[in-house]
Parts: structure tokens; C-alpha cells; sequence
């Protein structure tokens, strides 16, 4: 049972982006993924939900082959992403935009979305009754109705990761998360990864914000020009020479 | 709010303004015949409003997709002799047959590309019609296409029949909205990536959306061509095309009641309007106006507790309401 990345490889015209990199993501465990910019982890990232294809290598879920599968099959097989700049329609209300991730698993039928019948609404009530509990409980506004561009860019983050959580996913991949995001938010953040963990969610964090992953994961990797330099604890990865080489440019600091 | 009470406000509105015609032609018979030319624009206009205004997906083709249609109940009932309900199925599927065929590659399309290669079937349909010889009736079209039989010549009957269909259509319509399909097409209108990480089939949503909208507009041809009697290459021509967008731009986009709204100001000024130039320059100088004062359309300019109940979507959403002037609706 994992999500996994396997031997990728991809090269951008005679730039190797990524050589022959393994990842794999296990259900309940927090796996960061760090590396200073042009690491490749965008791209590792971006192979992992469907929107860029390795040249080399395959991407596995739970053992299926789902190298070729495009972005939105895998949203509904269960991995769920967020982006590294939130998207979302900011006048719709943050309500509109939790309910969205119900999609992948609650689709009606065309001919279904066009009659309503009680069942339907039955389960659009519920749905509601959900996407608020997971307001509620992500911190995100007091006013489900209200517009989500009145969020702070840390709260729109946290939308996000909620409106993942709605699609009931296996696996959460989320791109830079705490990216310009305040210590009030960054904590809502960690307490959000935590629970999704504990939920036994499998879950992926790419940032080069060392510290807030060192923090967060249980099972560390870092990335530096397309290739994976350290795997570990977090305590050992961070001391790791080749890691402190490329993030600080040689210079040895006490950690 | 439930979808449920969202749209009894609209769907009652729009019966209401439906009873009213009703009475009036009591007194001017000729009113019918408006309101079915009104409510045959509506079958065009509807479908686009939630393909454009809903999936921000533009389309300049239903004035030819309705060509389509209008002549293939034309062909089939003046040619092989068969009844208006049997060629019902063929002028609904093929035009909308069409439209997914040609759909997958040109919906990935930017906004003014997709307008103008949509256009552009407007051109090829009209260009086939003239020149298709005896099966089209070439420049001439082809007359004395039978009245429907549950209608034949009742204009009251016409009237009935088109706005039955137009408030199945609009509660349809609304349905669909408030479905969490109606949420994917809104997150397909505000970024298809964002829509397909929330597993939305992007490609295949918008090519069954366009066939829908495209079968819509054959199924206004179909009552075209059986209320008027005539099909020509020009009757159902790309200046049909534009207006039938003019009526969706000007009536509201995101509202399920503003292309209604915009197919009845467009029927009324070309009646009352003399000679093209003068309904050219009043629909400029009002498209004008609208995109200036009100970009969502006249149905913005309703007051917001009003549209809460007679919108289905855009309801939710905190937009300050632009100032205009007031009463330039009712």
C-alpha cells in the first residue's frame, strides 16, 4: 500500500530535470520532500498527480500502474493535490468551494443533475452539513457563505487542503503549502497535516522551507539538481553534509 | 438555502410572465406569434447561457446548429413524405452528433479562437445550404414544410407548446446548477486545472455540454421550420448566431433568466424597430450600455434579494452590485 514513484526520469530538451528518482508515499506517514529551487521537486511532484509523464520509469498506487493516467482519474483513484498558488473561484463562497471536492466521489449522472429528485437533495444536505463540519473544524471563517478572496493567503491554503480532504483521499500531495503563510496559519497548517495523517492518509510535502517540514514529517528526502541526495529521519537529513552543502553553499553551520 | 427554493423563484417567475402573455393575446392575437418567435430564441439562448455564462466555454454556432436542424425536419418531411415527430430525433441528434465530433479539439481552444472557428462552421453550414442543390432547395430553401399535429395552425397552441419546453428546460437548468455538476462546470469557467484536481473530466464535460446546447438549438430549428412553414440559407444565418449571444450578453450570462430576458428585448425591438439600420444601431448602442454599466447583464441590475431567488448560482457569491440607474428593467 503506497503511492510510489519509481526510476523516474525526465529530461527537459538536454536539461535532466529528474534522474532516476524513487519516492514513495505510505498511508499515515508525513513524507517532506525538500531541495533548494530547480531540485526537481516540482516536477516529482507534478509526475506524482498526473500532470506531467515520466520519460523513464512508473508511478504505482497501491501497486497499479498509473504512469499515464491523466490528472482528474487520479483524483478520483484518490490522490488528491493542492497548488502551490491556491486555485479557486474567489467570489464564490468558501461553502461553494469546500463542496467542490465532493466531486470525485459524489458525481451525479447528467440526466441525474438534471431532474431533482429527494434523494439528490438528501445528499447534497448532507454533503452541506459535511463541507460545514470541515470549515468548523479547519478554522477556516466563522461565515461559510462568505467570499473566499476575503481569505488570508494561509486560510486560502487551508481552504484548499479542506476541499482535499472532502474528495476522501488515500494520498494528499501538497505543493509548498507554507509558502508566505503566517505563524498562526502555518500552526492551523500543521494541525491540519496531523489530523490527515492520523486518518491515515498518506501525505506528501514539498517545500524548500526546511523547517516547517523538519518539523511535520515522519520520513524525510531531499532533492538537489534531479537527484535524491539523503532519505531518512528529518533529524538526520537536515545534518546531512550534501543538504547543508546546497542549501547554505558549503558552509558548515551548527544545527 | 436549498437548491430547491432557489429555483421555485425563477421557475414561478417566469410561469407568471408566461400567464400574463397569455392574457394579453386574449386581446391581440398577433402577441402569440411573438412570444413563440421569443421562446424558439429561448431554446438557443438557454443552452448557451449555461455553456457560456456557466462554463465560460464561448459557442458562435447555434444559429447554424438550428440551420441543421430546421433542415433536416425540412428534408425529411417534404422529401420522404414522413410526419414532423418522426423527424424530431434526427433534427435534436445530429446537430448535436456534430457538435461532439468537432467538440474535443476546438473546446481546448482560448476564448476569441474558439468564437471565431465557431463562427466558422456558421460559414461552411450556410455555404452548403446554397449550394446543396434539390435536397436543400439551394438560394430558395424549401417551402411548405407541414405544421406540427398537435399545433397545426393554432398560434395559441405554438405558444403553449415552445414556452412548455422552454420552463422544462430552465428548470433543467437550474437543476443542473444546483447539482455538484453545476459546481464543476462554474470550477471549468474559473480554471480547468483546478477542475480536473477535482477530478472533472474537462474534455468530456464541455463536448456533452456542447452537444447538448448544439441538439437544443436543432430542436428550436425543428420548431422554426414547422411554425414558419419556409427554410432558407438565410433565415438561420450567422447574423442569428451573434444575435442569439447578443440575447445571452445582454440579458445576463450567469442568470438562468437573463438569455429569456435578452431573447424577448431582442424579438420586441426588431418588431417595433423599423428597418435594419435603426435595430442595428439600437442593439450596438444597448450592448454598449450593458457591458459598460453592467458586464453580467440586465439581470444584474435586479435588486440583489430579488436575484438571490431568481438566479441559481451567482446568488451565493458577494459581488457588490455596479450603481446604474434604476428601472431600466422593468
Amino acid at each position: 500500500m503506497s503511492l510510489e514513484a519509481h526510476n523516474i526520469s525526465i529530461a527537459f530538451g538536454g536539461l535532466k530535470v529528474l534522474k532516476d528518482v524513487s519516492v514513495a508515499v505510505q498511508p499515515g506517514v508525513i513524507t517532506g520532500l525538500v531541495g533548494p529551487n530547480g531540485a526537481g521537486k516540482t516536477t516529482l511532484f507534478n509526475c506524482l498527480t498526473g500532470v506531467a509523464q515520466p520519460q523513464q520509469g512508473v508511478v504505482r498506487l497501491d501497486g497499479e500502474d498509473i504512469s499515464v493516467y491523466p490528472l482528474y482519474r487520479r483524483i478520483q483513484l484518490g490522490v488528491s493535490r493542492t497548488f502551490q498558488t491556491p486555485r479557486l473561484d474567489l467570489d464564490a463562497s468558501v461553502l461553494d468551494a469546500v463542496m467542490m471536492g465532493f466531486y470525485s466521489r459524489n458525481k451525479p449522472s447528467l440526466f441525474g443533475a438534471a431532474v431533482s429528485l429527494p434523494s439528490r437533495r438528501r445528499l447534497e444536505r448532507q454533503l452541506r452539513a459535511q463541507a460545514e463540519r470541515l470549515i468548523l473544524q479547519f478554522e477556516l471563517t466563522a461565515d461559510p457563505y462568505q467570499r473566499s478572496g476575503a481569505l488570508s493567503l494561509g486560510r486560502l491554503r487551508l481552504l484548499e487542503v479542506a476541499r482535499a480532504i472532502a474528495s476522501s483521499p488515500k494520498y494528499l500531495l501538497l505543493d509548498e503549502p507554507a509558502a508566505g503563510v503566517d505563524e498562526h496559519d502555518r500552526a492551523l497548517l500543521a494541525k491540519a497535516i496531523r489530523r490527515a495523517a492520523g486518518d491515515e492518509i498518506g501525505v506528501l510535502l514539498v517545500e524548500h522551507n526546511v523547517g516547517f517540514i523538519a518539523e511535520l514529517s515522519d520520513h524525510m528526502v531531499a532533492m538537489v539538481r534531479g537527484e535524491i541526495v539523503a532519505a531518512g529521519k528529518p533529524h538526520d537529513v537536515v545534518r546531512d553534509e550534501q543538504v547543508v552543502t546546497a542549501y547554505l553553499g558549503g558552509h558548515r553551520v551548527a544545527a | 438555502m436549498t437548491g430547491y427554493s432557489k429555483w421555485l423563484g425563477s421557475v414561478g417567475l417566469l410561469i407568471a410572465a408566461i400567464a400574463g402573455v397569455t392574457l394579453l393575446g386574449e386581446f391581440r392575437p398577433s402577441v402569440y406569434s411573438t412570444s413563440t418567435t421569443i421562446g424558439i430564441f429561448a431554446l438557443l439562448a438557454l443552452p448557451l447561457g449555461l455553456l457560456y455564462g456557466q462554463g465560460g466555454t464561448v459557442s458562435l454556432a447555434q444559429g447554424a446548429f438550428a440551420a441543421i436542424g430546421a433542415y433536416t425536419t425540412a428534408i425529411i418531411t417534404t422529401r420522404f413524405g414522413l410526419s414532423p415527430l418522426t423527424s424530431l430525433l434526427p433534427a435534436v441528434v445530429l446537430p448535436a452528433l456534430i457538435a461532439f465530433i468537432i467538440a474535443k479539439p476546438i473546446l481546448r481552444l482560448p476564448e476569441l479562437s474558439l468564437a471565431l472557428v465557431t463562427l466558422s462552421i456558421g460559414t461552411v453550414v450556410e455555404v452548403a445550404l446554397q449550394r446543396g442543390g434539390d435536397l436543400t432547395g439551394s438560394f430558395n430553401g424549401i417551402n411548405g414544410i407541414p405544421a406540427l399535429p398537435f399545433v397545426g395552425t393554432s398560434r395559441i397552441r405554438a405558444h403553449f407548446v415552445v414556452w412548455t419546453v422552454v420552463v422544462l428546460l430552465v428548470i433543467g437548468y437550474v437543476n443542473y446548477m444546483s447539482s455538484l455538476r453545476g459546481r464543476a462546470l462554474n470550477a471549468i469557467r474559473t480554471d480547468h486545472l483546478l477542475a480536473q484536481a477535482m477530478g472533472v473530466n474537462v474534455a468530456l464535460d464541455l463536448s456533452l455540454l456542447f452537444a447538448i446546447t448544439a441538439g437544443l438549438a436543432g430542436l428550436g430549428g425543428w420548431f422554426y421550420a414547422h411554425t414558419l412553414g419556409y427554410v432558407a440559407p438565410d433565415s438561420l444565418s450567422i447574423a442569428l448566431s451573434a444575435n442569439v449571444l447578443f440575447m445571452v450578453v445582454l440579458g445576463g450570462r450567469k442568470s438562468v433568466l437573463g438569455p429569456i430576458i435578452g431573447a424577448a428585448i431582442f424579438t420586441l425591438a426588431s418588431d417595433f424597430l423599423p428597418g435594419t439600420e435603426s435595430q442595428g444601431m439600437f442593439f450596438g448602442g444597448i450592448l454598449i450600455l450593458v457591458l459598460l454599466f453592467s458586464p453580467d447583464g440586465l439581470m444584474t441590475l435586479v435588486p440583489r434579494r430579488w436575484r438571490q431567488r431568481s438566479t441559481s448560482v451567482a446568488a451565493l457569491s458577494a459581488k457588490p452590485n455596479p450603481v446604474v440607474p434604476s428601472g431600466a428593467v422593468q
